[in-house]
């Protein structure tokens, strides 16, 4: 009994130090995924914003995007804008899989982030939180820079 | 379906004019090439009677002798909107000091929300040139239809926040309010700067 509870000590040791590698990942090597132009278009007053990044997957494991959160914003969805006929609006997006070497983009005028209900005031030049969530529970924290009304 | 919206309409009108016109092209004297959508002679000129975000009556007669470039939206659109007027806003960059001759107008779907305070925090984000504008229906309703311009609001959520589905087109008026190109969300800031500086050197 004694010597099985001690033989997994190290595993879960194992397994919380590649939970923190994970959810710290960012651009450290050897993680499995990496994400870069995070930025927010920023917006007067309380207007929802729209949130952009690159997430590759630079493990060997297909990564299950399953959603976003902020301590910034109240409300945070994945949307996807789409045109049909010269009609354009909105649909939210749920799982996105990335393939191992496959990169997401969350672009202007197609996947975004939408932000909503600001806890706090925003203005050009700030960082702001968000943490990416995928399935099996793991997440990632990314800082994304406010830019702009007119950032391209 | 697709026919009721203004670009697939457009689209077709554009064809058509095209094989009517294709034998006669080589004659029409015009050199001018445009990047972005022909609409001379299809969509009707400017003409509205609307509100500006400074609470001002304005109407197209107030833009005379400027390029004008109209676009429906609303503010709570956190991405498409917010993207084509930062693509026009580059436009104008490019154009330099002839940025001046142009002016783009905002004409919220929205106007429960889009109140002329918060356009005018809107318009001022993007800069000088831009002028957000407002009514409430019928006369929205009127103005959208004569750009064939289509537009609903959904349900509000339980925080009472609704998004809307919109008509992307922004279109372009000479300086004497008649309508000349088309441009999308697609299109770019490069092809807008060269079709517009062609309509400010009286194309």
């Amino acid at each position: 009994m004694l010597l099985k509870g001690v033989s997994r000590k190290p595993l879960l040791w194992l397994a919380a130090a590649l939970c923190m590698a994970f959810a710290g990942l960012g651009h450290a090597a050897g993680s499995p995924a990496s994400v870069e132009h995070a930025r927010i278009r920023w917006l007067p007053g309380d207007l929802p914003l729209a949130g952009y990044f690159d997430l590759t997957n630079t493990g060997p494991r297909p990564l299950t995007l399953t959603g976003a959160s902020s301590t910034v914003f109240g409300d945070v969805m994945m949307h996807r804008t789409v045109h049909r006929g010269g009609e354009t609006g909105m649909v939210p997006v749920h799982d996105m899989q990335v393939r191992p070497g496959q990169t997401l983009h969350f672009t202007p005028d197609g996947y975004h982030l939408m932000l909503m209900g600001r806890t706090r005031m925003l203005a050009k030049g700030d960082a702001v939180p968000i943490r990416l969530t995928f399935s099996g529970g793991r997440s990632m924290d990314v800082m994304f820079a406010v830019r702009g009304a007119d950032m391209q | 379906m697709s026919l009721r919206n203004p670009v697939a309409r457009t689209r077709i009108f554009l064809a058509a004019a095209f094989c009517s016109c294709a034998a006669l092209l080589s004659g029409c004297g015009q050199d001018k090439t445009w990047d972005l959508d022909n609409i001379t002679g299809i969509v009707s000129p400017l003409a509205f009677s609307l509100t500006d975000d400074a609470g001002r009556h304005v109407t197209a007669e107030t833009y005379r002798g400027k390029i004008v470039m109209l676009y429906f939206g609303y503010t709570h659109c956190p991405d498409v909107c917010p993207t084509t007027l930062a693509t026009l806003s580059q436009a104008l960059s490019k154009l330099g000091a002839a940025a001046d001759k142009v002016r783009i107008l905002f004409v919220t779907v929205d106007p429960q929300r889009d109140t002329p305070p918060r356009l005018k925090r809107y318009a001022e984000a993007f800069g000088p040139e831009f002028i957000e504008l407002r009514t409430d229906d019928p006369a929205l309703r009127q103005l959208a239809k004569r750009y064939r311009v289509t537009y609903s609001l959904g349900k509000p959520d339980a925080h009472g926040n609704y998004e809307a589905t919109h008509s992307s087109a922004v279109f372009i008026f000479d300086d004497k309010g008649k309508a000349r190109l088309m441009a999308e969300s697609s299109s770019s800031a490069a092809a807008i700067a060269h079709d517009v500086q062609q309509l400010i050197g009286g194309a």
